[in-house]
């Protein structure tokens, strides 16, 4: 059976979103005229340098944070009602588990609320998804007695298994070592290969948004904006070999470049 | 099974009951090296004998004044004898400041909780209660007791208000605070997944706020018995409880009854203490004591 057949994702579309916080009365624009898309079953990478808005952004998205000016829509619906249809998983940057509840209560969370919204779904068997995050053998486990990674893991896992056609990730690798890191990349690229679903997936780490993305959106800082859009058209499915790719170099470079001029504008 | 086994396997069940929720969920049984112990790590007399010390050589300094200041405090043994003498009587007293301790602070713990959780979901609620609950809070309850035996008489009525009065707080600011400091995570996945209000108060909010509700417990407590013992205080002259026992013995310098109530007191209190602590392991075996996970 192959599961991106069944569902490939939603089409994701932002279309001119502005967002202001008032800082001591004073409104600061932390996103200015924001366009994204992101075609079902795309991996999407945002990038930027810190305070760009990067969260802001995946935040108005997932609507927990309401837009200023411009609109959003999952599948042609609204924000609140592809929420109301259990249409986006979300992983945060820490793995937010529950302490009392073992590895597999953990992950069965978001199936266990809203459950009007789980007919006629496909919900994936949990202990076969965690098995394929390489925790088989941790179900019964509770999320201390696990390492960073794997309870990074598990938050991966939740928000895969009530299988939304779109994920969001807000730097879900970020409080790992470097080494747990191109582990859990791997992971994640290996299992998404797999279940293709609308991807937002928010880095620092241009290697990592390289391998995992079919775009990479480098955004700029003050006012937050799209500064550059690059097609990462490495074939698919990926695995460790593509650091080795002179085109990934080449990538590489390039973000890297692009990020170093949106970093300079910033001084100015 | 030696005697060596007998006791290593013991100590690996007591590490056990520690983490029962760890052990039992790793669905391993726990196969460990018997170490070789010596007799120091073996009855754990590192626990145990340094209290004790403490108690033995207290006890001698309590004698040596007694003996010399007669006026002071009265002989243990004299204490211990008043007891002996009419039991029924310290029973009697005992069971009514229980009673005043378990009603009061069972009623504050409730309403405290419930309070608590009106508050967090209607933070109106909060803005209109708050104020008031401060201005009460910050009254010494010994000043509000005396009114309130005026208004409701001699009964149980006024003695369970001000235990009320002074357990709730404890548990009325800690349950807030717990059902407040929820991982923002955790509730960022249920909001994305329409996670209903009482669905987030039942899977989050609740077991989340157990170890604050908890640490709330361990003030509220003491804080009861205290409520208790100030209520009986100044209704002294309808003669029931520990309080107005110590009270009246106390106002005839009888250093016996008086140290006798005292120490059923000190009897009460580690009772509840003792429940308590036994509770809380059960409820928060999940909870590593603000220690920070592995
Ligand atoms: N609630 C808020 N009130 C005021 N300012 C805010 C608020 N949330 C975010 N900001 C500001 O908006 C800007 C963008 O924040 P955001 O968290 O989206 O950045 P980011 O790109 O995710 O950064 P990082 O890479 O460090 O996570 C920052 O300058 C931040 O200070
Ligand atoms: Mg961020």
């Amino acid at each position: 059976m192959n599961a991106a057949l069944t569902t490939a994702g939603a089409e994701v579309t932002a279309r001119g979103v502005t967002k202001r916080f008032g800082v001591r009365g004073q409104p600061v624009t932390v996103l200015d005229d924001v366009d994204l898309r992101i075609a079902p079953g795309e991996f999407v990478s945002v990038i930027g340098p810190s305070g760009c808005g990067k969260s802001t952004l995946l935040r108005i998205i997932a609507g927990l944070l309401d837009a200023d000016e411009g609109s959003v829509a999952i599948n042609g619906e609204t924000v609140p009602q592809a929420i109301r249809h259990k249409t986006m998983g979300l992983v945060p940057q820490t793995p937010a588990l529950l302490p009392w509840r073992s590895v597999r209560d953990n992950v069965l969370l978001p199936t266990q609320v809203n459950t009007a919204a789980n007919a006629g779904r496909n919900l994936l068997d949990v202990d076969e998804l965690l098995t394929s995050f390489g925790l088989g053998n941790d179900l019964r486990k509770y999320p201390r007695q696990l390492s960073g990674g794997m309870q990074q893991r598990v938050a991966i896992a939740r928000a895969f298994v009530f299988d939304p056609p779109v994920l969001l990730m807000d730097e879900p690798f970020s409080a790992l070592d470097e080494i747990t890191r191109d582990q859990q990349r791997l992971g994640l690229l290996d299992f998404w290969q797999s279940n293709r679903r609308s991807v937002m997936f928010i880095t620092h780490s241009v290697p990592e948004a390289i391998l995992l993305s079919d775009r990479v959106v480098l955004m700029a800082a003050r006012p937050g904006r799209i500064a550059e859009v690059t097609e990462i058209d490495l074939p698919r499915p990926r695995d460790e070999s593509v650091f080795l790719s002179p085109q990934f170099r080449e990538y590489e470079i390039r973000i890297r470049e692009g990020l170093r001029r949106v970093m300079k504008n910033v001084e100015h | 099974m030696s005697s060596t086994e007998k006791v290593a396997s013991a100590i690996v069940e007591l590490e056990q009951a520690r983490q029962p929720g760890a052990e039992k969920a790793a669905g391993k049984s726990v196969t460990r090296a018997v170490p070789k112990v010596s007799a120091w790590t073996r009855w754990r007399f590192g626990l145990w004998i340094p209290p004790l010390v403490t108690f033995v050589l207290l006890g001698i300094a309590w004698e040596y004044v007694a003996h010399s200041n007669p006026f002071v405090i009265p002989p243990l043994g004299n204490i211990a004898e008043s007891i002996a003498n009419d039991p029924s009587a310290y029973w009697n007293n005992l069971l009514v400041t229980l009673k005043e301790v378990a009603v009061g602070g069972g009623a504050a713990i409730v309403l405290g909780y419930l309070l608590a959780v009106l508050m967090c979901e209607f933070k109106i609620l909060e803005r209109a209660l708050m104020p008031v609950v401060m201005v009460i809070m910050v009254t010494p309850v010994i000043a509000i007791a005396p009114a309130l035996v005026v208004a409701f008489g001699f009964g149980m009525l006024p003695k369970y208000i001000v235990t009320i009065i002074v357990a709730i707080f404890p548990i009325l600011i800690n349950s807030l605070a717990g059902l407040r400091a929820v991982d923002p995570g955790t509730l960022d996945v249920l909001r994305v997944v329409d996670a209903s209000r009482w669905e987030i108060f039942w899977r989050l909010r609740l077991p989340g706020s157990m170890p604050y509700f908890f640490a709330g417990l361990r003030i509220a407590i003491p804080f009861a018995i205290i409520g208790a013992a100030v209520a009986e205080f100044v209704a002294a002259g309808e003669a029931a409880g520990l309080g107005a026992m110590i009270s009246i013995a106390a106002s005839q310098a009888n250093l016996e009854v008086t140290w006798a109530g005292i120490s059923m007191f000190c009897v009460l209190g580690l009772l509840f203490v003792a429940v308590l602590t036994l509770l809380r392991r059960r409820v928060l075996w999940w909870d590593n004591h603000g220690r920070a996970p592995k």
